[in-house]
């Protein structure tokens, strides 16, 4: 994997759009493999009696999707700082989602090279539904 | 959860500062199940975990077992912030704090909501924090 260093970052520019599709067997590993059993993202019954029309993507299944878009981002000597989100949209199982960042602003604090971007996950219709920022560190040159 | 009888604001306000603790052994299981579920291939999460890691609700959302009633008869997650202090590493054991940290009112046009915040705080076995979650739990 290709190490971005903070030279290479300008304010602006775009981060590399990482895609998913969660299909409802993702869901249920999703599940499984982060312990939260709340029926609204498998028992469509149950989402349908909270007014949705079908089960949901789990909203930290996309903030997962978005710490992974910018650890492959930063890369191995990266430092993933901090991240934000509101959940504003729902996803439902086989949409695909883009997972995409734009570089905000950068600077040195306390000997620190810190870039701050501005994160979303974008559904089929365009729609913004999971948009954020987070601060990573990239390494000097 | 929503057949569970609703709790009007005092009642929900009551549980602010009320905490619960829990702690999980972060084997390579747990992050071989996490990597696989997203689909992240990448090597480096053999002995560190990926951070989002932190983001599974076994981490940081074992709040909701502190058992604040709900105000309303829908709920879903508003927002959250995640900060990575330190990194996780495979073998450490990380030690949960999950607190009902405030409760903040709000109407629309829609009608009332009510919003929800809890704050976790993650340290390792060695007490050195890891990482800090916040929640924030919609109820409408």
């Amino acid at each position: 994997m290709a190490q971005i260093h903070y030279g290479d970052v300008t304010e602006g520019s775009d981060i590399p759009t990482l895609e998913k599709t969660p299909t409802t067997r993702t869901l249920v590993q999703w599940a499984g493999a982060s312990g939260d059993f709340f029926e609204l993202h498998y028992d469509k019954e149950f989402a349908k009696s909270m007014g949705f029309p079908n089960v949901l993507v789990h909203g930290r299944l996309e903030a997962a999707y978005l710490t992974q878009l910018l650890t492959d981002w930063i890369g191995p000597k990266g430092e993933l700082k901090k991240i934000s989100l509101q959940y504003r949209g729902n996803a439902f199982p086989g949409e695909k989602l883009l997972c995409k960042g734009k570089v905000t602003k950068k600077y040195v604090k306390d000997g620190q090279n810190l870039v701050e971007v501005e994160i979303w996950v974008e559904n089929p219709a365009g729609q913004r539904i999971t948009p954020g920022t987070a601060v990573v560190a990239l390494p000097s040159k | 959860m929503a057949e569970s009888k609703l709790a009007t604001l005092d009642e929900v306000r009551a549980y602010i500062g009320r905490k619960i603790e829990e702690s999980m052994e972060i084997d390579g299981t747990v992050i071989k199940s996490f990597c696989e579920c997203i689909g992240d291939p990448n090597p480096i999460w053999k002995e560190t975990a990926p951070p989002g890691l932190v983001t599974a609700a076994m981490i940081s959302s074992g709040a909701m077992l502190i058992g604040v009633p709900l105000p309303y008869k829908r709920s879903v997650a508003g927002g959250a912030d995640w900060e990575f202090l330190k990194p996780i590493k495979k073998g450490d054991k990380i030690f949960t704090s999950h607190e009902f940290a405030e409760l903040q009112e709000k109407s629309s046009d829609k009608g009332p909501r009510a919003l929800m915040v809890y704050k976790s705080t993650h340290k390792n076995q060695r007490g050195e924090v890891v990482a800090i979650s916040t929640n924030t739990i919609m109820s409408y």
